[in-house]
């Protein structure tokens, strides 16, 4: 599972703010080409920032499987055509090489996630949205964080009870509505307790942030984002 | 630490409560991925998760169903493992299932226009069933269209190649999330707030 790890690479001193702009400036430029010159240039940026980030990147792969089983299913199901010749190879390449650039993508996120705390990310969340929408998103993306165990601990109570109930003898149907209803219930009431504790703690659209800064390594990580982001246009 | 000297602009209540059932429904959708149901033909486990957005858009309406599809889709990208398949990051954002997670808030406002007619909420139990029906049905219309639509343009497929990939398997399981959907619709124990 990719999670966020503890180190003192590169990647992880950078501000969150900087490794975002080389995240999205990297997609931007990713999706803008497949020739295999471009894919040969990209493919050297995203192991330079994986080494920044001292990623591992068999683990890594192992992570994105189930995207990997899709991204090597589309060149098959691209070459494949009805009728002789059966097999198109230039169309089965043109998507294998379009499906590789989404490889080094999520390779490149990878190494955001592995080097950001979500604490981070929110406040890089907060910093740069202005208003009450940032604030909403940055909270919200902590109050994520803090009941996704609480709630996968629900629903796997729910499916315990069920089982010891012979629950999971009745019809897909059956089961999907009764999960459903019951994670929304709980999940709700501890919804409006949450309510109720953050109105009691002053609850408001202009708290203190927690504090960010640029330091000098950011400047040329930020440099190297605004042009791959210009390098989409090419 | 910069310390802010302005008064403080408090949440209104209506807004903080909307807020926490959008936050803690959009960490139920990120839970839900672990919740998987047994099904033969699909190379990616099956789970609740767009029964989950189905609930977003009938319980919390247009607006705060939309906040909280994308507030999960910002927790992902945040890097918690709340993609299919635990996965995280701002990568599957535009990889190639992203047609199918920026699909989710369009869905969930869909549902919420159509079924609530506006912002004030009311019992989904109370509207006519056949609206609700048409509601979801368009929702997964919408879904399936924009994550292979996305997926065709992103992996250079032709669109029969995208809808057998990434459609095809997929329809029976949503079949049952869609009736589940309506089942707990019509035991009236969704109450939105306010009502």
């Amino acid at each position: 599972m990719l999670t966020y790890d503890p180190d003192d690479t590169l990647a992880h001193r950078l501000d969150p703010r900087s490794k975002l702009a080389v995240q999205f400036g990297f997609a931007a430029t990713a999706l803008a080409h497949t020739s295999p010159r471009a894919l040969v240039a990209l493919t050297a940026v995203a192991a330079t920032i994986l080494l920044s980030a001292r990623v591992p990147l068999l683990e890594t792969l192992s992570a994105y499987r189930f995207a990997l089983l899709f991204l090597s299913l589309a060149p098959v199901l691209a070459a494949l055509t009805f009728g002789s010749p059966w097999l198109d190879l230039a169309d089965g390449l043109a998507s294998a090489r379009a499906s590789y650039r989404v490889l080094l993508v999520l390779l490149v996120s990878a190494a955001y996630v592995r080097s950001t705390t979500v604490r981070d990310s929110r406040a890089a969340i907060q910093r740069t949205i202005p208003g009450k929408p940032g604030q909403l998103l940055g909270i919200g993306v902590a109050l994520v964080f803090r009941f996704l165990p609480v709630l996968q601990a629900d629903l796997r109570t729910i499916s315990d009870a069920m089982a010891a109930r012979l629950g999971d003898q009745r019809s897909a149907v059956d089961r999907a509505s009764t999960l459903g209803l019951l994670g929304l219930s709980r999940a709700f009431d501890r919804a409006d307790r949450l309510a109720l504790a953050m109105q009691a703690r002053c609850f408001a659209w202009n708290p203190t942030l927690p504090a960010l800064s640029l330091s000098r390594l950011d400047y040329p990580a930020l440099a190297a984002a605004v042009v791959l982001a210009l390098s989409a246009l090419l | 630490m910069a310390t802010n000297r302005e008064t403080v602009d408090l949440v209104d209540g209506d807004v903080v409560r909307q807020f926490a059932r959008a936050a803690v429904l959009a960490a139920l959708v990120g839970a839900s991925i672990f919740v998987t149901i047994p099904y033969p033909f699909s190379p990616a486990p099956i789970t609740l998760q767009v029964l989950f957005v189905f609930l977003a858009g009938l319980v919390l309406g247009p607006v705060w169903g939309a906040v909280s599809m994308l507030l999960y889709l910002t927790a992902g990208a945040a890097g918690l493992p709340v993609f299919s398949g635990m996965e995280a990051g701002f990568g599957p954002l535009v990889g190639n299932t992203a047609g199918y997670l920026w699909s989710y808030p369009l869905a969930a406002a869909l549902i919420g226009a159509v079924v609530h007619r506006g912002t004030d909420l009311r019992n989904p139990a109370d509207v006519p069933l056949p609206i609700v029906v048409a509601a979801l049905v368009a929702a997964t219309i919408l879904i399936y269209a924009m994550g292979t639509a996305y997926a065709a343009w992103l992996q250079a497929l032709e669109p029969w190649e995208a809808i057998a990939g990434y459609a095809l398997p997929f329809v029976p399981a949503e079949l049952v999330k869609m009736i589940a959907a309506i089942a707990i619709v019509e035991s009236g124990r969704l109450e939105p707030v306010g009502s």
